[in-house]
């Protein structure tokens, strides 16, 4: 899909990032360790007219900010699905079945626009990651249930994520995380009409409840909290990269211009308490651990196919002897052979743009190094977990 | 730990003008007097600073000058509260008063009256000299100046030059008649070489240069007749470019030097250009081909070897360890820009051998190359002591 943006790199340069991130393990040019994260910093609320909203900055200056914005909305009715009027009207005991049923959310309550500075909103990057921010979200059918309030009316959720410095690396992991906070933040005002009536809230913002509850213990007991009530939580999107068999997170641009392949892993947590509490017991040992799940896997174009190769010294033209104008035609066929070989194989510290798909192996290993117990997604929500929230 | 969320830091003030603490004619003659205006309308980007009473350097009314109001717009009130060094943004009025001159970054506009204004045109702090008045701008872009050692990339190639981007508001231009021939030899170019312009420098090529010469408007022009320009391979670059106020690369005694690194890493070149580019890479020593060393090899005879092997752009070999180090560098490079300190020879020296110490204690050990976030902080925390 959609590539990031185009960087232009020297292939000295790639050969030796390349190089440096094929070692095991990996040197990366910033001295992360292959599953570090960037430094960021991270607050909540910043925005006062919306319903929820976050800002995350990177050190390098890059910074997003999301705001979410509610509004009542009037429930199309559904001709397609007539169990909802009449069904409703029919016994008692449908009835009480169909309370259960019913709530179920649609798509179209949620409305997602993403703003890069320097791109067109209808700009293929910007509209892919978007939809990937929106599939994530989307994916499981959990979120937009959150959105109902009776049969007639429910939430529309309108997510405006704004990056607003440059894209100094391709912003989808940034994105998400600021994504996440917002929607972690979110606060809906509280339901006083009762059934299908028309919806009346409650004034005081102080009662407004979170569109995701929050544990009823607050910090300082989280040991016991992540595992008693399993809590859901918006789901967060990294991005994975591999060269040869090291796998990278939250690459930076010049990293992931050298990647061999590139994933977006959505990772939400499963909320089906029954078969979580069982695997609590099993692995109580490891505390703080989430009960994930993989929402979606996308593969980013890297830019690293888009690079021209290296020219190796045997022939380059502008290099040492050939350049001096070897004279004799003997030298000069032989120098003519080596270049074909050059061209053909891989030489030492030229560059060469991967070429065909990835190996299933290593999207294995990146989607398992993702869901690992303890892994980083776990910790990426812990850490997560310890923002304030106001 | 994978990842490190921090709060929010508080405004950081911008550097302190140093004009403003011998001279204050127009700050702290209102310094009571204009507090009306400027109550907290929102959000406030300011920690501890501004509780002092305002010193507005707005309608200076004893003194005569009349600096005008701004806009009561909430996120400026915050930041115009910094005792002494107010931030202007484009366009903004500094003065209506005739007795103050214009400096840089700042324009006469007559919008009122006929009244003639100074007026910012750039978003930084306003600077007095006597009676002149500048504004020295937050971030600012590259001003070539002649013989600075830039480091710049090739994004376009011509019939007959480059252009070449050194993060000034217009692309350098390399002319092809500006660069050593491979094998040092001279003569004019042909219709050859502009044919084959590429096999010099082709685009994302990163080259070291000169400037030699400037355009009327800004523009430069690049030179690399030197063997110790032309193009760079062997090691990462990093841009620091853009960062005002005394941080980011200055220009300074020596921008190239070969540091000799810790844990077997070997020599390192750091070329630090004048323009923030920075370029980090293996020492490498001049091979000479063993066709040169059977004929005689005398000075000229070197030049014309060394210049042969200037357009390669296949790396040699490094090693692991060469590798850390380097990556070493560019942390402690990115510590000191993040921090507001400048880059030069000295300091990064310092901050590398500071940075290796650190590695020597850290829980990674001497192989744990990481100078971000708070190590950073520590990092730059020592140099600044050792310094002052």
């Amino acid at each position: 899909m959609a590539s990031s943006q185009h960087v232009l790199l020297s292939p000295a340069e790639l050969a030796y990032l390349h190089a440096s991130l094929s070692l095991t393990p990996p040197i990366r040019p910033d001295g992360r360790s292959p599953t570090q994260f960037r430094p960021l910093v991270a607050e909540t609320g910043i925005l006062p007219g919306t319903n929820g909203s976050a800002r995350i900055c990177f050190a390098d200056g890059t910074e997003a900010i999301v705001g979410v914005k509610a509004e009542v909305e009037r429930t199309r009715t559904r001709h397609d699905f007539p169990s909802l009027d009449e069904g409703a009207e029919g016994d008692d005991d449908d009835l009480e079945d169909n309370q259960h049923d019913v709530v179920k959310g649609d798509n179209d309550w949620v409305e997602m626009t993403v703003e890069i500075p320097g791109y067109r909103d209808d700009d293929a990057g910007t509209v892919f990651l978007s939809a990937m921010l929106s599939e994530a979200l989307l994916a499981d059918g959990e979120f937009t249930k959150r959105l109902w309030i009776n049969r007639r009316f429910h939430w529309k959720l309108y997510l405006d994520i704004l990056l607003i410095s440059p894209p100094l690396s391709y912003p989808l992991p940034l994105l998400s995380l600021t994504t996440h906070l917002a929607l972690l933040a979110t606060r809906l005002p509280r339901l006083k009409s009762e059934g299908d009536e028309d919806p009346l809230f409650d004034d005081d913002w102080a009662a407004a409840a979170y569109l995701y509850p929050r544990p009823a213990a607050k910090k300082g007991s989280k040991k016991t909290t992540s595992f008693a009530t399993p809590t859901a939580r918006p789901p967060v999107t990294l991005l994975v990269m591999a060269v040869g068999n090291n796998i990278i997170f939250d690459p930076s641009k010049e990293e992931l211009a050298v990647a061999d392949v590139a994933l977006a892993v959505s990772v939400g947590e499963s909320s089906n308490p029954s078969s979580s509490t069982a695997m609590d017991i099993e692995t109580e040992e490891t505390k703080g651990h989430h009960n994930l799940r993989i929402l979606s896997v996308r593969t980013i174009d890297p830019p690293s196919r888009l690079t021209p190769p290296g020219i190796p010294n045997a022939s380059n033209s502008a290099y040492g002897a050939n350049a001096a104008g070897a004279k004799d035609t003997e030298k000069k066929k032989q120098q003519q052979e080596q270049a074909r070989t050059a061209e053909s194989e891989a030489v030492e510290g030229v560059w060469k743009a991967p070429r065909g798909g990835a190996k299933p192996l290593v999207l294995a290993a990146l989607v398992q190094k993702v869901l690992e117990k303890g892994g980083v997604a776990d910790e990426v929500l812990d850490a997560l977990d310890g923002v304030d929230l106001n | 730990m994978p990842i490190t969320i921090l709060p929010p830091k508080a405004f950081r003030e911008p550097p302190r003008n140093l004009h403003h603490d011998s001279d204050d004619v127009m700050s702290d003659a209102s310094s009571d007097s204009e507090d009306s205006d400027s109550q907290p309308g929102g959000v406030s980007l300011d920690s501890g600073e501004t509780i002092h009473p305002r010193k507005r350097r707005s309608a200076a009314t004893t003194s005569g000058s009349t600096f005008t109001k701004r806009p009561k717009t909430a996120n400026i009130t915050s930041s115009i509260s910094v005792p002494r060094s107010a931030i202007v943004t484009p366009g903004e009025r500094i003065t209506t008063d005739p007795q103050w001159m214009r400096g840089h970054g700042t324009y006469l506009s007559s919008a009122t009256l006929g009244e003639q204004a100074i007026t910012s045109s750039l978003a930084g702090i306003v600077t007095r000299t006597n009676k002149l008045l500048s504004v020295r701008p937050l971030r600012a872009r590259y001003t070539p100046e002649v013989g600075d050692l830039v480091v710049g990339r090739i994004v376009e190639v011509q019939a007959k030059r480059w252009r070449v981007d050194v993060g000034s508001t217009q692309l350098a231009a390399l002319p092809l008649s500006a660069i050593n021939l491979p094998g040092g030899i001279l003569r004019k170019r042909t219709e050859t070489d502009e044919l084959q312009i590429r096999t010099f420098f082709a685009e994302g090529d990163l080259v070291v240069a000169e400037v030699q010469q400037l355009f009327q408007d800004g523009g430069a022009v690049l030179h690399t007749r030197s063997l110790k320009y032309g193009k760079l391979r062997n090691g990462v670059f990093m841009a620091v470019s853009g960062t005002g106020g005394g941080s980011g690369v200055v220009r300074s005694r020596r921008q190239v030097w070969t540091l000799e690194s810790a844990n077997n890493g070997g020599p390192i070149d750091v070329i630090l250009g004048v323009n923030g580019y920075v370029w980090i890479s293996k020492h490498v020593d001049p091979v000479i081909p063993e066709e040169a060393k059977n004929q005689q090899t005398g000075i000229t005879n070197l030049e014309e070897v060394v210049s042969a092997t200037m357009y390669s752009s296949q790396n040699d070999r490094i090693e692991p360890e060469t590798m850390r180090e380097i990556a070493r560098i560019r942390g402690v490079v990115t510590a000191l820009v993040e921090n507001g300190l400048r880059v030069d020879e000295d300091m990064v020296t310092k901050g590398y051998n500071e940075a290796v110490e650190m590695a020597l204690v850290s829980e990674g050990g001497p192989e744990d190359v990481y100078l971000g976030g708070e190590r950073g902080e520590q990092l730059a925390a020592a140099l600044t002591g050792r310094l002052a």
